[in-house]
């Protein structure tokens, strides 16, 4: 199966001379067409930082980075505009939703932004919202929304282009753990029946149960991987959390 | 330490907020120069005549400066109070990091100071080269000679512009101390967190407000125009229905506006401009009543200048047709009638001996004789079917048609003449010519006999120098129909040999001297009880007071109300690009190029600066329908037109400037930092 997205040794260094913060350190790694990939690490580790390179937002040091083939680090900024626009969906933890527009106006507007033909809008936003449950909603303004509804429209607004790859930052992390719930099988709707291409950034291991693959993050580095195979979601979290204790993550300084 | 953090805070504010505090320089700069208007270089070489109208130009400014410092208060205190709503999360971070009320309201006593003597000391500095530049222009306008240049400082405009934005700075720490005191710690740390209730109107109530505006500006149009000049309460019921006609107007449009736009599905779903009209939407939603004021605060700016300007215009051009001679005597003869008409009727020159002085300095001179109390308005109500009741009974002049055609030779025209029993009108008031219906056909008696209306059309002639077109209505008659009746008055009309200031100044003075002399003697008859004389001189020096006096006070009223409108109207949209941020980092995220955000930003800016601005164009075009009646008073000639050329051009420079420097201020704020 082609990569969609191949990293490869890439390096993001904070500071000067004489006091260097190695944020990302010779990460190399790949992400198929069709997988659900997450990147776990504790507060710090870098995988925002690794995230922002990979949707251009933030450059890298040194090494490549590849969506579908084209090499990203080294495009001009109207490229990368370009490039973002009509390769990458984004998911953020705090929605982003645009509070002057309903639900419908702020999915329609990443299809107005690639000039999409007014005619095709309707339709498109329609079938993305019935798949993600949003029908009913769709007049409404965000403020008028619950955290787990903006959460789907924000999906609905990342996959609407039909992306190459999407990027979501900590997605479930302003949930309850229902609407949590809610939006990860909204993941695997827009995974499975849109056949959409996921990198997830979580220190969330419920979140990360979802995943087809895990990457786990420590000191800029690439310390574990967990594939899920054929486990069910229950043995795929026991064995994140055997990894994530391992990883000294979130707990296991505290005692 | 307070201090250090005063200045971090002020430095930062300047660098964000440049244009408000360019605004407040240019106000205290603005202020200085006007009030310093009397000290000014040109000011000291002035003749009696000049300076009275400096005088009355000074104390007129000490009025307006006082109207002025509320304006400007007002900015300043809008402007501080907007400021410190967007503070509220970093006066909250203060508060919880201990730093108790107390200490808040001494780092922005010091604050408030800092930027007060920033703002005064610069303005001051600027004011006080820029009083060198009016000096200069006024000087122009007095045909003054400012070779020997010397550098004046007002010293009284200096301490009252350091008293009143002294004062208005007080009040704004007060204000801040008051309102620090109030404010609770969990509002100003979730201040940031503002839940935008964002509220979306009823269609229905935006359009019956909509319709209700229309309909407040079309009966204020059509009052104003047609009755506006009947009573003052009309007038004030149009001022009345054209502000809340305005506020409302303001209220609804977001809705309507949006209605509209998103009817049109190719536009409204085509780039960021979903984004753009949103966004102005919901602005106008919640600061429709600051629209409002700011649209009628323009008004009012454009219709000063534009009438302002117009009137002084015009009154120096009226000036030119309202002296067509050097010097003009009038002598009014004994009213009683006793004395008058047993002496020897006397013209002006027998009667004050000035043939000596006619000899000497006249290239030219005619007499002509008026009788005052023959007729009355009311005697021709076929031509003046509509004069006020008022005037009905008031005397209209009458003059012999060889005197009139006298007057007309010494002016170089051509002679006019009537039938034998024939009568003409003539008028030269830009006001009252239009109650005239000279289509009409008129008879009136004199002597027993019926003189018919010859000339179907008003003459407009100056028969002697006059301070401004004041003519009401002359009626010429032939010399046979005044036989037996007295004159009134005379006047003699003087055209000097030389025409430089000088001369005519000494001439004057040779005639004023003779009839003094003439009248302190004992064998002076007083066959003219009363005597007065205009010279042109005189004429063009009030004449050019009044122009100076109207577009000083025009210039610097509209200056400071424009100013206080823009600078508003940026301080908002640049408060809005700071909440902003996030959006358009949000739309970067999404794809949306520089440029599409830039055109997005380029377009908000522009349809929230325009809208208060077209509004109040189309209230001034009415406006400004009204007031040339009132700039006609002082002569026609000028076309408003030009004037409100010239208006467009001012505001052009400054509200386009303005514009351009919130707009590149905007671009400035949401550029992504980079790391």
């Amino acid at each position: 199966m082609e990569p969609i997205l191949n990293v490869s040794n890439i390096e993001k260094y904070y500071g000067n001379k004489g006091m260097v913060t190695k944020a990302v350190d010779n990460i190399s790694f790949s992400v198929n067409k069709g997988e659900l990939v997450g990147i776990m690490g504790a507060s710090g580790s870098g995988k925002t930082t690794l995230l922002n390179c990979i949707s251009t937002i933030d450059t890298v040091t040194s090494g490549h980075i590849y969506v579908n083939g084209k090499n990203i680090t080294t495009m001009k900024s109207k490229q990368l505009s370009a490039f973002r626009r009509e390769q990458l969906g984004f998911v953020f933890q705090d929605f982003n939703l645009l509070d002057t527009l309903t639900a419908y106006e702020n999915i329609a507007l990443a299809l107005t932004i690639i000039k999409t033909p007014v005619k095709q809008i309707e339709a498109k936003v329609n079938y993305v919202a019935k798949a993600l449950g949003i029908s009913e909603i769709l007049k409404k303004y965000p403020y008028q929304l619950s955290g787990g509804q903006k959460q789907r429209v924000a999906c609905a607004r990342a996959i609407i282009t039909q992306p190459s790859l999407i990027l979501a930052d900590e997605p479930t992390g302003a949930l309850d753990s229902k609407s949590a719930r809610m939006l990860l099988e909204s993941f695997e709707t827009l995974n499975h029946d849109l056949s959409a291409t996921i990198l997830m950034v979580t220190h969330d291991a419920f979140t990360a149960s979802y995943c087809h693959r895990i990457l786990f993050i420590k000191d800029g580095k690439i310390f574990n991987e967990l594939i899920r195979g054929n486990d069910t979601r229950k043995q795929f979290f026991d064995k994140i959390i055997s990894v994530v204790t391992l990883l000294g993550g979130d707990n296991s300084n505290v005692f | 330490m307070f201090f250090k953090l005063a200045i971090h805070n002020v430095r930062r504010s300047l660098r964000d907020y440049a244009i408000y505090f360019l605004t407040l320089t240019f106000g205290v700069c603005l202020f200085y120069v006007f009030n310093s208007i009397d000290s000014q270089q040109a000011m000291t070489s002035l003749n009696s005549n000049q300076k009275e109208i400096i005088q009355l130009l000074t104390s007129a400014i000490g009025y307006v400066s006082i109207f002025i410092s509320f304006i400007l208060g007002f900015l300043v205190v809008y402007s501080n109070r907007f400021l410190m709503k967007r503070r509220k999360k970093e006066l909250g971070i203060y508060m919880l990091l201990g730093m108790d009320k107390g200490k808040i309201s001494r780092i922005l006593i010091v604050e408030t100071l800092l930027i007060g003597i920033f703002s005064l000391g610069i303005g001051l500095a600027v004011g006080i080269f820029a009083s060198q530049g009016l000096s200069a222009i006024t000087a122009g306008i007095f045909e003054m000679d400012l070779s020997a240049f010397q550098f004046t400082f007002s010293l009284s405009a200096f301490y009252k512009t350091l008293l009143y934005f002294g004062i208005i700075f007080l009040i704004v720490m007060i204000f801040n101390t008051i309102s620090i005191s109030k404010y609770k710690l969990i509002t100003l740390l979730q201040a940031s967190r503002k839940n935008e209730t964002f509220k979306v109107r009823n269609i229905w109530i935006s359009i019956t407000a909509f319709v209700i505006s229309i309909a407040c500006f079309a009966a204020a149009y059509y009052l104003v125009l047609t009755k506006g000049w009947e009573s003052g309460g009309i007038l004030l019921t149009c001022i009345i229905l054209g502000c809340v006609g305005t506020l409302l107007f303001f209220f609804s449009l977001s809705g309507i506006l949006l209605r509209v736009i998103k009817a049109n599905k190719k536009l409204y779903y085509k780039g960021l401009n979903m984004f753009i009209f949103r966004q102005i939407s919901s602005k106008i939603n919640t600061a429709f009543i600051s629209i409002g004021l700011i649209c009628l605060m323009l008004f009012v700016t454009m219709v000063t200048f534009s009438a302002g300007i117009s009137i002084a215009h015009a009154s120096s051009q009226a000036v030119k047709s309202a002296a067509p001679y050097d010097l003009s005597i009038t002598g009014y003869t004994q009213q009683d009638g006793t004395q008058a008409q047993s002496a020897e009727r006397k013209n002006i020159t027998e009667s004050f001996d000035l043939q000596k002085q006619l000899d000497l300095y006249a290239k030219d001179y005619v007499e002509i004789a008026f009788y005052d109390t023959l007729l009355r308005m009311s005697d021709i109500p076929n031509l003046l079917p509509d004069v006020p009741s008022t005037a009905q009974n008031s005397y209209m002049r009458v003059i012999s048609l060889s005197d009139y055609n006298h007057v007309l030779v010494s002016q170089g025209k051509e002679p006019i003449s009537l039938g034998d029993y024939e009568f003409a009108i003539n008028c030269n008031s830009y006001l009252v010519q239009p109650y005239y219906h000279m289509e009409n056909n008129q008879s009136i008696t004199l002597n027993n006999h019926e003189y018919q209306l010859g000339i179907h059309k008003i003459l407009n002639e100056t028969l002697y120098t006059e301070y401004s077109l004041i003519d009401t209505g002359t009626i010429i008659v032939p010399d046979t129909a005044l036989t037996g009746f007295t004159p009134n008055s005379h006047v003699l009309n003087i055209l000097y040999r030389q025409s430089d200031s000088d001369y005519a100044q000494e001439a004057t003075e040779a005639f004023q001297n003779g009839i003094s002399k003439k009248v302190q003697e004992q064998e002076y008859d007083q066959y003219h009880e009363y005597y007065q004389y205009t010279d042109k001189e005189g004429v063009y020096q009030s004449n050019v007071g009044t122009s100076v006096i109207v577009s000083f006070i025009a210039i610097y009223i509209g200056l400071v109300f424009l100013i206080t409108c823009v600078a508003i109207l940026a301080l908002q949209q640049l408060a809005e690009a700071s909440d902003n941020t996030v959006r358009y980092n949000l739309l970067r995220k999404l794809g949306a190029d520089p440029k599409m955000i830039h055109h997005a930003l380029f377009t908000q800016i522009a349809i929230y600066f325009a809208m208060p601005l077209l509004l109040a164009i189309i209230h001034t075009v009415v406006g400004i329908q009204f007031s040339s009646t009132i700039v006609q008073l002082f002569g026609s000639g000028t076309s408003i037109l030009t004037m409100s050329l010239v208006t467009a051009g001012i505001m052009l420079v400054v509200y386009g400037g303005y514009f351009l420097a919130t707009y590149w201020g905007c671009k400035g704020m949401i550029r992504p930092k980079k790391n």
